[in-house]
């Protein structure tokens, strides 16, 4: 069969040019062969033709110089007249068969040529021969008799009659001939066109067939691969081609191609189901099951196993998550250590197993009626970002392709990423709900911390109570000593301010008692001018306390102004003497000083406060012995200290009391007081002094022996004095606070008069500050007597603007009843206002609205309002609603 | 032993100590122990919870081992409750999380409106401000009186408390709040009277409602409801728990019945393919019927 022999396109070309050439060689043959032909006519013509006419004409002229010879000899008798008749009667012969010979294919003109033979001879024989002889003969008579007759005259005119006919007939042949010519040139031209054409017709057929049956199945491939473009890549068809030629092997190739496109686009169309198959599931026991589902059947597998890694570090094993026809519970290891059989060992290399024909003892695939043997094991890992997250086994009972490989490979790649993001949200709605289960428990745990301060503060209160009622049982200066000491800086503030309060009429009371005593009218007896005496002398008593009591407190509230000056040392014993020598000698006691003489001629502190620390420290002295001495000693104590000492053998001090001595208000012991006079400040005020100046205060005693006072003083600057100052000034402050909050709190706990309003943590409304922004009169009227019923503190707002000035200078309220349908400003603005000030962010305000409108409520909040209440107000319910605005918050 | 540390641990700390396995066991013995004696069964609670609540307790009673406690469990009267008050975290607020409560009246209220009747179940219930919350949702939304809710709790103790329906004045600002962000339509203080220390609620709320004492871990159903409601309880359990506490609220929610779980609670993977969620990022989910 043709078709079985392979045509390729080169053949099919070569083939078509062939024929093509042998169409044009044979028109170019059949040409050659007509013009051949037509040549020869033309030479017949030609040659022939010429050669009768010649003939003719030389044998006419032969017939015709016969004659004229013959007539010339005749005449002349001249034999030279013959020559041209011998050479004519030689010659016309030969030219007559010549001529006979050519136109031997003429029978008519032959015969006619016969004819004029004839004639010819005829003369020769009749008319010639006889009178040539006749003249030899010299017989004129007979020739003349021969002329009369002239024979030869007649035949020569028939015969020059028959050269005529001849000729003429020879022209007709060779007109005839030449239109024959003409005719037979005529054809070939059509010949030629005719043979043009049939080439022509030929050439296209082969061509038309031979590109036909290259382009038709060009065509086919692409008709094929545009329907598998414009199908949206329906790769399942294939490209159906008959011939046996190139493009066969194109279309062969075609089809390879996409017959692995078609296998690759099937792993990429499962990969995307994988992928949305993914999506949307939060679970990695659902992710697997799906999985497994999904993807078994795609590799044609029976069954199948997902294992998913659990734990970290060396912990990590693989557990069973779910199973594809897995029988239950026995289907598959429940878990792998990595590393651990096959499956962990996947694990650790992270590589696919592939098993084929494994010889497995139990059988493993089990349908309604038979168990079969799997015919191929794979274990593929899952991994993300280089760690393992899952292991996935399948067995079939036929074998995995290559496709399915592939198809796994994809897969794996991306379902890493699904895996390990399910995983992550899990792990993070785990920690979330594990974050609400500490935030609970937090919650919880501050409730119970709170419910025990809570305790802590009732059973505070509770021991408060009772310490108080035992102080109340107290005598009433320890009860004031015992206030002081608890408060002292609230006492050194309330003195600091009362002590200049106390000496103006302290000091009138003076001046007048003076003036009294002094008595220069001598208007008062000797009783009253004595009573003016002690009036007198008790007020400067009271008024040396005062000034004790008065730079005390000025020390402990550190509002006392120190000064570094030059303090020249050796003036120092003169000073003290002046003023302590009197009392010595009053009193009979030694009073020695001793100056040591290493000392710096000049000391750097406040000259005035050491001065006044000595003369305390000596009258103290003075005032505590009897008798003996008094001795004051300045030596250097090295270090830039400087140490002043002042020893006096007088009563002494106990050990267990030389600390509380320098406490205010301390002596020894209440009588002391009593005894010896004095307010007990002086040492207070010495050590407060001391410690300012930057040094420090020693005691040795002994009761009985005496005591000695030294006090070590640093050289001091100005800055570094300032440095002390302003950290005894800090300190201080911190105190006065600390003592601020204590007497506010007492304060409040005398307010309180019932113990059970300390247990509830005081809700109730006395005190409570309130303001009021409401413009109708009536409202404002009924509403304020009901807040002041129950001992509130109300302040009235006519409108908001009015609301905001007042807020303005006095931001103290505890709640806020805000109206909103006001003049001016209405209550929503005002809201918004209020809200704009950053103290009054956290201000209860509650907003009275005279529609039940929920819209008009929501717009109440925006603008910033607590809570809400509608008019008509029902009283219960805005004292319950005042009340929990009204009630400190926890938790939030 | 270990335990010697916990004493002198600043109780900040207490939460940081490690794990030890010692410490494993003896609190296995301990849930075990109180399981065996008083029937009160945590072997299913979370273990990192219940850990810190143990290590509370030891620091606060100043015991040195977790097995000291079992002691004290076994031998002391009463002591047991302590702990047990301990695990019940009685955490609540009303209208937590407002937004589930606003997502329950616009999604869930249209589904209960056309039934005859609505039977809730608000299991681990608290101290009971979420019960409260719901009826004054549902008068509002003027369900309340074809509406009984059952409340419950594994704690007598906040029973008791959530009978009363009386809550501290010093949290009801945050109620408060909370009732307006969730939607409420009237004015929260309608709802209630105040003393000096209590919001007390209306006893008309209080007339739906029944309050029984319930234990999740052990009990089953019983009755048939439209809604149950568990906000904030799943947490504390294992996953195994969990899984009993769903099986639980299936076999009880009626089909098409809502089924409410705290923010940060998440249907679990078995159960998951039988609800619909309601509403969007909020824990409200429908139960699909059975044979649909």
């Amino acid at each position: 069969m043709l078709r079985a022999i392979k045509f390729n396109i080169k053949t099919k070309i070569a083939i078509g040019y062939f024929l093509i050439l042998v169409c044009l060689g044979a028109s170019i043959l059949a040409v050659t062969d007509r013009i051949e032909a037509l040549q020869n006519e033309v030479e017949t013509i030609t040659s022939r033709d010429v050669e009768v006419h010649n003939l003719i004409a030389s044998i006419q002229f032969d017939a015709i110089s016969m004659e004229t010879a013959q007539r010339g000899f005749i005449i002349t008798g001249d034999s030279n007249y013959l020559e041209p008749y011998d050479k004519g009667k030689a010659q016309w012969e030969s030219n007559y068969n010549s001529l006979y010979n050519y136109i031997s294919d003429n029978p008519s003109t032959q015969k006619e040529l016969e004819e004029i033979k004839l004639m010819i001879q005829e003369w020769i024989s009749k008319a010639a021969e006889p009178t040539i002889a006749m003249k030899k003969e010299d017989r004129s008579a007979d020739i003349i008799a021969f002329f009369q007759n002239d024979i030869g005259k007649r035949q020569m005119d028939s015969l020059r009659t028959k050269f005529e006919s001849i000729g003429s007939q020879e022209v007709q042949s060779t007109r005839l001939h030449i239109v024959d010519l003409e005719n037979k040139n005529r054809i070939l031209t059509v010949g030629i066109y005719v043979l043009l054409l049939a080439a022509t017709i030929i050439s296209l057929m082969i061509v038309s067939f031979v590109s036909s049956s290259i382009v038709k199945t060009i065509k086919q491939v692409v008709r094929t691969i545009t329907e598998i473009a414009s199908s949206g890549g329906d790769l399942g068809t294939r490209i159906a081609v008959n011939t046996k030629d190139e493009i066969k092997e194109l279309a062969d190739a075609t089809n390879q191609l996409l017959s692995s496109l078609e296998a690759q686009s099937w792993v990429q169309a499962k990969v995307a189901e994988v992928a949305t198959m993914t999506q949307g599931i939060n679970d990695l026991e659902i992710l697997a099951r799906t999985f497994l589902t999904k993807v078994a059947p795609m590799v044609n597998a029976s069954y199948g196993v997902f294992y998913i890694r659990r734990g970290t570090g060396e912990q990590q094993r693989l557990e069973k998550l779910a199973s594809y026809a897995g029988t239950g519970e026995d289907a598959g290891k429940v878990s792998f250590r990595m590393g651990e059989g096959l499956v962990g060992q996947c694990a650790l290399e992270k590589r696919v197993f592939l098993l084929n024909h494994p010889k497995e003892q139990a059988p493993l695939i089990t349908t309604g009626l038979v168990q079969l043997e799997p015919n191929s094991i794979l274990m593929v890992p899952i991994s993300y970002e280089d760690r393992l997250e899952a292991v996935i086994e399948f067995a079939s009972i036929q074998s995995f392709t290559s496709q399915h490989l592939k198809l796994l490979e994809e897969i794996e790649k991306d379902f890493g990423i699904a895996v390990n993001n399910v995983a992550g949200r899990m792990e993070v709605e785990r920690l979330l709900s594990e974050s609400q289960v500490l935030t609970e428990e937090l919650q919880m745990q501050q409730e119970e911390m709170r419910m025990t301060t809570e305790h802590l503060e009732e059973q505070y209160l509770v021991a408060e109570q009772k310490t108080k009622e035992l102080e109340k049982a107290k005598e009433e200066l320890e009860d004031y000593s015992e206030q002081l000491k608890k408060s002292s800086q609230y006492k050194t503030n309330f003195l600091a301010n009362m002590s200049h309060e106390l000496r103006t009429p302290l000091n009138s009371i003076l001046i007048l008692s003076q003036l009294l005593a002094e008595n220069e009218n001598r208007t008062l007896n000797d009783d009253e001018e004595g009573y003016a005496n002690v009036i007198h002398t008790s007020g400067t008593d009271l008024l040396k306390l005062i000034d004790d009591i008065l730079d005390l407190s000025k020390i402990e509230a550190g509002k006392v102004v120190l000064t570094v000056d030059e303090v020249n040392l050796t003036e120092i014993p003169e000073l003290m003497k002046l003023t302590f020598n009197p009392i010595a000698e009053k009193r009979e006691i030694a009073f020695t000083i001793d100056l040591a003489g290493d000392l710096p001629d000049v000391w750097h502190t406040d000259g005035q406060r050491l001065q006044q620390i000595l003369k305390n420290l000596l009258s103290n002295a003075f005032k505590f012995t009897e008798n003996g001495s008094v001795h004051l000693q300045i030596e250097s104590a090295g270090d830039e200290m400087l140490a002043i000492s002042v020893t006096d053998t007088g009563i002494g001090i106990p050990k267990d009391k030389q600390k509380l001595i320098f406490e205010a208000f301390q002596q020894v012991d209440g009588k002391t007081n009593r005894l010896y006079g004095g307010t007990g400040l002086g040492l207070s005020i010495c050590s407060e002094f001391v410690r300012l100046l930057g040094g420090y205060i020693r005691l040795d005693s002994t009761v009985g022996e005496g005591s000695c006072f030294t006090i070590y003083l640093p050289e001091l600057s100005q800055e570094k004095l300032d440095s002390i100052q302003l950290a005894i000034q800090e300190s201080a402050a911190a105190a006065e606070q600390h003592a601020e909050s204590a007497v506010s709190e007492e304060a409040e706990d005398e307010h309180e008069a019932f113990p059970a309003d300390i247990h509830s943590g005081g809700s109730d409304f006395a005190g409570k500050k309130v303001l009021l922004v409401e413009d109708d009169a009536r409202n404002v009227f009924a509403l304020v007597r009901a807040l002041e019923n129950k001992k509130m503190q109300v302040t009235v707002a006519g409108n908001g603007r009015r609301c905001m000035e007042i807020l303005q200078d006095n931001t103290d309220f505890d709640l806020v009843l805000m109206d909103i349908m006001m003049p001016l400003m209405d209550g929503y603005e005002t809201m918004r206002e209020i809200r704009k000030l950053s103290k009054l962010q956290e201000m209860p305000i509650i907003a009275l609205t005279a529609k039940a409108m929920k819209s008009d409520r929501d717009k109440c909040l925006e603008a910033g309002a607590s809570d809400y209440i509608s008019k008509p107000l029902q009283m219960d319910q805005l004292f319950s609603l005042m009340r929990v605005w009204l009630t400190k918050q926890v938790g939030h | 032993m270990d335990g010697q540390q916990f004493q002198d641990a600043p109780e900040a700390a207490v939460d940081e100590l490690p794990v030890t396995e010692w410490e494993t066991i003896e609190i296995e013995l301990l849930i075990e122990g109180i399981y065996l004696a008083y029937g009160h069964d945590f072997r299913h609670y979370l273990r990192s919870s219940l850990r810190r609540r143990i290590r509370n307790r030891m620091y606060q009673d100043g015991a040195a081992t977790v097995t000291e406690l079992l002691g004290k469990v076994l031998h002391e009267p009463g002591y047991v409750n302590k702990l047990v008050n301990d695990f019940s975290i009685k955490v609540t607020e009303m209208f937590r999380d407002p937004s589930f409560f606003k997502a329950f009246r616009e999604r869930a209220v249209p589904l209960l409106g056309k039934l005859p009747e609505i039977r809730i179940w608000h299991a681990g219930c608290s101290t009971g401000e979420e019960v409260y919350s719901m009826a004054i949702l549902l008068q509002e939304e003027g369900l309340l009186d074809k509406a009984k809710i059952y409340a419950t709790d594994m704690s007598e103790h906040a029973i008791e408390q959530a009978k009363a329906g009386k809550f501290p004045l010093k949290r009801m600002q945050t109620f408060t709040r909370n009732y307006m962000q969730a939607g409420g339509t009237k004015e929260f203080s309608a709802y209630y009277s105040t003393d000096r220390d209590y919001a007390i609620f209306n006893r008309s709320l209080a007339e739906h409602m029944m309050f029984a004492q319930h234990n999740l871990a052990t009990d089953s159903t019983f009755n048939e409801f439209h809604v149950v409601l568990c906000r904030n309880v799943m947490i504390y359990f294992n996953p195994e728990l969990q899984d009993r506490v769903h099986r639980l609220f299936h076999d009880s929610l009626t089909d098409d019945g809502i089924l409410g779980l705290g923010s940060m609670e998440y249907l679990i993977a078995p159960w998951k393919q039988h609800y619909e969620e309601l509403a969007d990022g909020e824990r409200l989910f429908v139960k699909k019927a059975i044979n649909a």
